[in-house]
């Protein structure tokens, strides 16, 4: 067990694109250790990725099979590196947290269904399609690869419904 | 932050409100920038034709209320603003948020008295907590329709099922439509 401490905005790390796994060896391993670890340690966490432990690599995982908007729906534990969306399609808003930025919320609109590609952590490179809520964890972890917050994707305030365009 | 605030901190609840134009915020902020207020919370919409923003504001002790409405004095002075500021109490600040289930609930129909009040007293009498809540007035003059949405804290034990079929009845005495879905934020 190697449960890491959860990063927190404003640490630079979570604001800067990571580079790919050139090689997968011994320590990229034990990297997609301690993320797992660490997502079994967060109460309720579907999915970690490396940044958020303090490592500026695409490596992610998510296991979004205990939570209830993924139980019926999921692929297990998934452990990605490099992972890259292929096709993505869809629409739907979710009202999103996230370790990395403490007491907010907010919503976020991403893609339902996605074509992925990534490597296992025994070098085995996989295809597959994620949906619904899965697909939803997998772009916000994604995103921290990227060196995107949920807070940059934003897409309304709660009131936003209700704005008329003009006034006459 | 949801934790206790310091205690070397005076808080103040600042309400703002005037008809709407460009440079509102701005002009508030300018005054709390100025005083050395921090805005701690904010909410800030538009009603109507008015603007209106409700702020938590603290500042360093010793700071009297009363310095803070002579600034504002000076500043609205001629610009249609009205400012109202109400000094916190130390068990004010100290807050906690609501820990059950979130919910939206959505209602509309044909505007009539008593929409407001009928659905969020049956709420409040099983401890539902309102966090959010906006109305609007839409569709036409003859046909007026209106529109309300709000979230909710539900208490434990009470479910999204529950709380909709609680508001069932309501359905057909205001003849509105009415509907509860859950958005409890995902951990991620």
């Amino acid at each position: 067990m190697a449960v890491q401490n959860i990063v927190t905005y404003p640490d630079p790390i979570l604001k800067t694109p990571c580079p790919p796994v050139e090689n997968i060896d011994a320590a990229v391993q034990q990297l997609v250790d301690d993320l797992v670890d660490t997502m079994h340690a967060g109460p309720g966490s579907v999915g970690v990725a490396a940044p958020q432990i303090g490592v500026s690599l695409r490596v992610c995982v998510i296991d979004v099979s205990k939570n209830r908007h993924g139980k019926d729906n999921n692929h297990g534990l998934l452990l990605m590196v490099n992972p890259e969306i292929l096709v993505r399609s869809g629409s739907a808003v979710m009202r999103e947290g996230c370790m990395s930025v403490p007491d907010y919320t907010g919503d976020v609109e991403r893609a339902t269904e996605l074509t992925l590609r990534y490597s296992e952590p025994d070098g085995t490179v996989r295809e597959f399609e994620a949906s619904g809520f899965e697909a939803v964890a997998i772009q916000h972890e994604m995103d921290h690869l990227d060196g995107m917050l949920f807070l940059d994707r934003i897409s309304s305030l709660k009131t936003g419904l209700f704005r008329r365009k003009s006034y006459k | 932050m949801n934790d206790c605030r310091k205690a070397n901190l005076a808080h103040f609840a600042v309400t703002i409100i005037g008809k709407d134009r460009p440079g509102i915020v701005a002009d508030t902020s300018e005054v709390l920038f100025r005083v050395g207020c921090n805005v701690e919370d904010s909410s800030c919409t538009m009603l109507g034709g008015e603007f209106a923003m409700i702020l938590i504001v603290s500042h360093e002790k010793p700071f009297s209320k009363k310095k803070l409405e002579a600034e504002f004095a000076a500043k609205n002075m001629g610009n249609g603003l009205s400012a109202f500021i109400r000094t916190l109490k130390d068990d004010e600040v100290c807050y906690r948020e609501p820990v059950g289930e979130l919910c939206l609930v959505s209602v509309y129909g044909s505007d009539k008295p008593g929409i407001v009040y009928r659905i969020t007293r049956e709420l409040a009498d099983r401890g539902v907590n309102i966090t959010d809540l906006n109305t609007k007035l839409i569709g036409s003059p003859a046909q007026p329709v209106y529109v309300l949405m709000l979230e909710a804290a539900l208490p434990q034990g009470l479910s999204v099922e529950d709380a909709s079929h609680l508001l069932d009845n309501l359905k057909q005495e205001l003849s509105v439509e009415i509907s509860v879905r859950l958005i409890t934020p995902v951990s991620l």
